[in-house]
Parts: structure tokens; sequence; C-alpha cells
């Protein structure tokens, strides 16, 4: 696999939505390619980023017991 | 209507996606007291309609779509206009940072505050954003995304491609504002 194609499918690597050959292919490049690997790197760090910056918010105690007797 | 011990079942079930719902709704409406109002409904409606919703199928998938349907009717009128992104070209953080020598690049990323990042997420138009809180924020897969938005999983990799590429141009203009990167600064002087 050339740099080229591993990073068309970086996305798709980070997200695991490659199937097993793909991942496969991906997976073997980057450890093999310290450029690749840097770049599969901040990928996946700007997801758990992104992930761990929005998830602060969870739903206010007030809120959910409000909706406990709403629904029950 | 369904039995009174399986309406409870389904009632809390449905209660511990309730933090997902909250988050996305208030991504989406960017107001607590619309996002709660937003998800109040949400959950009258999904009860209401609790036969349509297949058990043993994906329920935060199923909720997160009732949710959104009634953003967008409610807030957006039912026409979704789609606010399309700036043309950036391709914009690739890792490669702008690279190119300024900023070493590594990850570093960068551990400078920005979580509410920078998500003042670029709440910039991003809300047919971008939702995919981010779908795929990056929620863990859905592209099929399971694809499905609570009703478009085609390619709809999906296409939008998040762009939102990706705005919000990691937003991550740069601000680590460029902010001192973190200085264009250019980090290049080695060539010696006379
Ligand atoms: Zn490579």
């Amino acid at each position: 696999m050339r740099c080229e194609e591993c990073s068309d499918k970086l996305d798709r690597y980070v997200d695991r939505e490659l199937n097993d050959t793909e991942a496969l292919q991906v997976q073997l490049h980057l450890e093999g390619c310290p450029d690749c690997m840097d770049h599969y790197e901040f990928e996946a760090h700007l997801k758990r980023l992104v992930k761990h910056s929005c998830d602060c918010d969870t739903a206010p105690k007030a809120f959910r017991e409000k909706l406990r007797q709403i629904l029950s | 209507m369904a039995e009174p011990a399986a309406q409870t079942a389904f009632a809390e079930e449905a209660m511990t996606h309730l933090d997902t719902l909250y988050r996305g709704a208030l991504r989406l409406t960017h107001d607590p007291d619309q996002a709660q109002d937003l998800v109040q409904e949400a959950y009258l409606r999904a009860l209401r309609y609790q036969h349509s919703y297949q058990a043993g199928t994906n329920m935060k998938a199923w909720l997160f779509a009732i949710m959104r349907n009634l953003f967008w009717d409610r807030f957006k009128g039912s026409r979704k206009e789609d606010v399309s992104l700036d043309d950036l070209g391709e914009f690739v953080l890792f490669e702008k940072l690279r190119d300024e020598g900023a070493r590594p690049e990850a570093d960068v990323l551990d400078k920005i505050a979580a509410s920078e990042v998500v003042s670029a997420v709440d910039k991003l138009p809300p047919l971008h954003r939702e995919v981010v809180l779908l795929v990056d924020v929620e863990g859905f897969s592209y099929k399971d995304a694809a499905d609570t938005l009703g478009v085609p999983i390619g709809t999906v990799m296409s939008r998040l491609h762009r939102a990706r590429q705005q919000l990691q141009k937003s991550l740069y203009d601000y680590a460029v504002e902010s001192g973190i990167v200085r264009p250019g600064g980090m290049k080695q002087v060539p010696q006379t």
C-alpha cells in the first residue's frame, strides 16, 4: 500500500469502518511507515479530543427526575 | 397500548440513553432550556410510538432520530436547507502543522481547551454537526448514523469528511490566534 492510499483510508480506519482485509493492509502499512503512523495517531487523538470535550455535558439531575416522573 | 410492565421496561431502557439525547439536543439548539424541551418531547413521542420500535434493534439510534427530527421540524422548519460549508479545499490539520514544523503535531492538540473544541463543533452547520455528534461523540457506526439521519452511508461519509476539515480549520485558526502555533515561526531561518 502506498502512503496516498493509506491516507485515503485513514478516516475509515480511525472510525473502524474498514473490512478486516483493508484494516490489516492499513495496519501493516502503518507499522512500516512512521509518517503515516504519526498521522494516524494524530487523527485518533483528535477524535478522542472531540469526544471527551463534548462528553462532559450530561442531563441535569432535576431534569432527569422530572422526566422519570412524566414517563412513569 | 402496551402492558404496564412492558411500558415501564421500555421507559427504563429509554432513560439509559438520556445523556446522549440531551448532549445531542444541547449541541443542536445551543440552549439548555430548549434542549430539555426537545428531549422531553422526544421521550413523550417515543412512548407514544413505542409499538414502532423493534425490540433488540438500536434504541439509542431510534431515540436520537426522533429527537433530531423534532429539532428540524421545530427549529428549522421541515425544509432542511443545507447550509453549505465554505469550500476550504483540502485542509488537513496534521499536514498543516507538520509543514510549520510543530512536532510532535499532537502536542498542539493537548494545548487546546475542551471549550474551544466544543465551540468549533458548535460552529459547524447543523447537518454537519449532527454527523460529528453521532460518529465522533456517541461512537455510532456509519450505518447507524445513516439510519438515524435517513441518508445513505455515502452522505454520512462526505458530511463527516467536510465537517472534520472545517473543524480542523477552526482549531487551527484558534491555535494561531492564541499563539499555540506561529505560522512560519517555527521554521529554521537559513544561515547566510
Ligand atoms: Zn505511509
